[in-house]
């Protein structure tokens, strides 16, 4: 009984860390440590029930053991707003006044694929919808909406730089070259290095932002029959 | 946030109660049982054992086993069912080297078992 416990302390705790590392791309709608008893309790239950060489009480007595770790976090995340961010880690703005915070996104092993996912599962389909969104530590996007947000967007946002990396079928799904990407990078006083994001929708309205600006709004112009 | 003290409370009261219980109801259990082998084995070197001292054994284990269940992983409990067997039938056989092997492997069983259960670092990792 006592190694038991023991062993499930061990086992919650090795989680509890690896979630926490994993960052938020794991997590849907709960705090990492309940995430974690959720993925133990029902393994826990199994095993048990179906492997009768194992007696009853070491599954009992490991769900005492999370049902005591669920309470003590419970209690340490109320008790210390320290003790809470280390546990539930803290909500990330991941896209602010001055576009989306690579760095932040990067910091919570997210993609800019993972945010543009995020916004159109709440129907914001493009990066200049939100004057701000905030990744909560249970892993949800909460948008906050731009007050300039074009309501009459028809087409949906294609990634074509993502970190200063072009995405070669979504640019021939435009019909340019890398050669006209550069070329309109340099117009826009930006290079391909220094380009963070740069998402183009089907009316050919351009999400452009480099490191270290704020983000840009233009255009760039493609064949009609194109358009999507 | 009282609520969850108290339960934590009963919660850790129930654990130590039970691991305080399992201790040394298994301690008990196996100390009796081999003490019980450690008879059998005596006089098997003596070559003076008969069958009833075996399912004298045999007994005293089934009794002992009926509760050890709740405890202990079902197969550990075979294992000591096997070794027991045979040794009956080595006895029966008066095969004397043999079975006194046997009974060395049930003695060192009935120590080994309850060593599993103590918090220590070998059975933790």
């Amino acid at each position: 009984m006592i190694v038991t416990f023991i062993r499930t302390f061990i086992v919650f705790i090795t989680l509890i860390i690896i979630m926490r590392l994993m960052g938020k791309r794991q997590i849907g709608e709960m705090q990492p440590f309940e995430f974690v008893i959720t993925l133990i309790i029902a393994d826990l239950a199994c095993i048990p029930m179906t492997d009768v060489s194992i007696p009853l009480i070491y599954g009992i007595s490991a769900i005492f053991a999370l049902f005591l770790l669920h309470q003590l976090f419970s209690i340490l995340e109320q008790s210390s707003s320290l003790i809470k961010r280390i546990i539930s880690g803290k909500p990330s703005i991941v896209i602010n006044t001055n576009g989306v915070d690579m760095l932040e996104l990067k910091r919570n092993n997210l993609g800019v694929d993972d945010l543009i996912e995020s916004m159109r599962a709440g129907g914001y389909f493009s990066l200049d919808d939100l004057s701000y969104a905030i990744f909560e530590s249970n892993g949800k996007l909460s948008p906050l909406e731009n007050p300039n947000r074009s309501d009459d967007t028809n087409s949906i946002s294609i990634l074509l730089i993502n970190n200063g990396k072009i995405n070669a079928k979504n640019l021939e799904l435009i019909g340019k070259t890398k050669s006209d990407l550069v070329d309109f990078l340099n117009k826009n006083d930006a290079n391909l290095k220094s380009t963070e994001i740069m998402t183009i929708d089907g009316s050919g309205r351009v999400y452009l932002k480099v490191k270290k600006k704020k983000y840009k709004i233009c255009t760039l112009k493609f064949e009609e029959k194109l358009k999507w | 946030m009282v609520r969850s003290i108290i339960s934590m409370i009963c919660v850790v009261a129930i654990f130590i109660a039970g691991a305080l219980f399992e201790s040394y109801f298994i301690n008990k259990q196996f100390d009796e049982f081999h003490d019980v082998l450690c008879v059998l084995y005596e006089k098997v070197d003596d070559q003076t054992a008969v069958m009833d001292d075996v399912y004298a054994v045999q007994k005293n284990w089934l009794e002992k086993k009926r509760y050890l269940h709740a405890f202990i992983p079902h197969n550990e409990i075979k294992e000591v069912d096997l070794w027991l067997a045979e040794s009956a039938t080595l006895v029966r056989d008066e095969e004397w080297s043999d079975a006194i092997s046997k009974i060395e492997v049930l003695i060192e069983l009935a120590e080994q078992i309850p060593k599993t259960f103590k918090p220590s670092l070998e059975n933790v990792l």
